[in-house]
């Protein structure tokens, strides 16, 4: 920490420690920005690249900006961020770790059928779980001028339907009737804004039928077969 | 007198050193936030998730937003420590003028949300971003009204030793909230379309 007494002999050499740190900070912040703009990476590579541009960018603004390790009694400084720091690690990383790992383990059926889905695990110690291996053929359903077409899509399993919302307005597909209210292979409701798409993956056989919660008169159905 | 100005230095250290452990443990406030949104950013009940909702061009500007303002606090604290009112003055006033654009930035996002719908209430994930992103915003808030006040003596008073002390300070405080947004934009923002 540099003291708050001037030193005029020292000025020029700050004030190229603030450009430096800005531009350092600049690239640190484009780079990772147009990494993710332009899809040139995804999933885990993506995050563990963008948060490591994070800590570059934090250790460039502590030492040009706050001049930490400057100054006279500088030491303890240090040693306060230090710490602080580790405890930060072993708050976030702790959290982290235990909560997903409940959320793997320790879940309800809904859940559990929704994880074994979304990362296909198709079998658990030998058994088969139903959830689905690869993607096979897409379907749509869009939903426009208050209408859903078609109005009965039928299906393969492991096929993956999309809805379409193609009105000014946002929707909300929930499966049942608007009396009675059931789940498709974990799910209870499924947002699409105007203009969006949901695909969900049809890992569950049988006739369901879907509804418009926001807007009832948006119906409709789908019939998942077994193709073996 | 140079006995006067060692023990002037030392108290100065001192209260810097106050400060910041205090800066410290607000980090700390942050990472438990951030720890939350981290469990609970997938918790939507079949709502919308962060890639359908946050604009990356925005929380581009308003990283750029920040990142030059916590420069230009930078050379205020510069300028302060030479005793050049005026220049100092300009620095800040150009800082204040860049917090403030930021957060009618972050202000415009939730009001957004909010008229869509995107509430508070609506889910775990809208909960933590709110409550991470609004924290870091009353933090901006409070920084651009102390930067306000500390002006307003410079202007009335001039620069003293004290009041390069309270900017010196002030100045630590905004690098920090600027390191806060950094984490802020890396995982709620880009982190959603990862």
């Amino acid at each position: 920490m540099s003291t708050i007494a001037p030193h005029d002999e020292n000025e020029q050499k700050t004030v190229s420690s603030y450009v430096v740190g800005f531009i350092l900070s600049l690239i640190f912040t484009f780079t990772p920005y147009l990494l993710v703009v332009n899809h040139y990476i995804s999933g885990r590579a993506l995050l563990i690249t963008i948060l490591t541009f994070a800590m570059a960018q934090l250790l460039v603004q502590v030492i040009f900006f706050l001049h930490l390790g400057r100054g006279a009694n500088a030491r303890w400084n240090v040693y306060f961020f230090v710490g602080t720091f580790i405890a930060m690690l072993i708050v976030v990383v702790g959290s982290v770790v235990i909560i997903s790992n409940l959320h793997n383990n320790a879940t309800t059926l809904d859940q559990t059928r929704k994880i074994i889905d979304s990362e296909g695990i198709y079998q658990v110690s030998g058994e088969l779980t139903g959830a689905c291996q690869g993607r096979h053929t897409n379907h749509q359903i869009v939903i426009k001028a208050g209408k859903s077409s078609p109005i009965l899509t039928i299906a393969a399993k492991c096929d993956t339907l999309t809805f379409v919302n193609k009105d000014a307005v946002d929707g909300q597909i929930m499966f049942g009737t608007r009396t009675k209210q059931t789940t498709y292979a974990g799910l209870d409701k499924l947002a699409v804004r105007k203009d969006h798409t949901k695909t969900i993956s049809l890992s569950e056989t049988g006739t369901f039928k879907f509804y418009d919660s926001l807007r009832p008169v948006v119906s409709g159905s789908f019939a998942v077969v077994d193709d073996k | 007198m140079v006995n006067h100005k060692a023990h002037q230095a030392a108290a100065d250290d001192r209260v810097m050193f106050g400060f910041w452990v205090y800066l410290m443990t607000d980090l700390l406030v942050f990472s438990v936030l951030f720890a939350v949104y981290a469990v609970l950013h997938g918790n939507t009940v079949g709502g919308d998730a962060g890639r359908d909702l946050f604009s990356l061009p925005l929380a581009l500007q308003e990283t750029i937003l920040l990142l030059t303002s916590s420069f230009t606090c930078g050379l205020g604290l510069l300028a302060a420590r030479s005793y050049k009112k005026w220049q100092t003055l300009i620095c800040f006033g150009i800082t204040f003028l860049l917090g403030a654009l930021f957060l009618s930035l972050e202000m415009k996002e939730f009001t957004e949300f909010i008229r869509e719908g995107q509430t508070l209430q609506l889910n775990a994930f809208l909960s933590s971003f709110f409550v991470l992103v609004g924290t870091h915003g009353l933090h901006i808030t409070s920084g651009l009204l102390w930067m306000a006040i500390t002006m307003a003596y410079i202007l009335k008073r001039g620069l003293n030793a004290p009041l390069v002390r309270k900017l010196a300070l002030l100045s630590l405080f905004w690098h920090f909230l600027d390191i806060v947004w950094i984490f802020i934009f890396t995982i709620v923002y880009l982190g959603a379309y990862s």
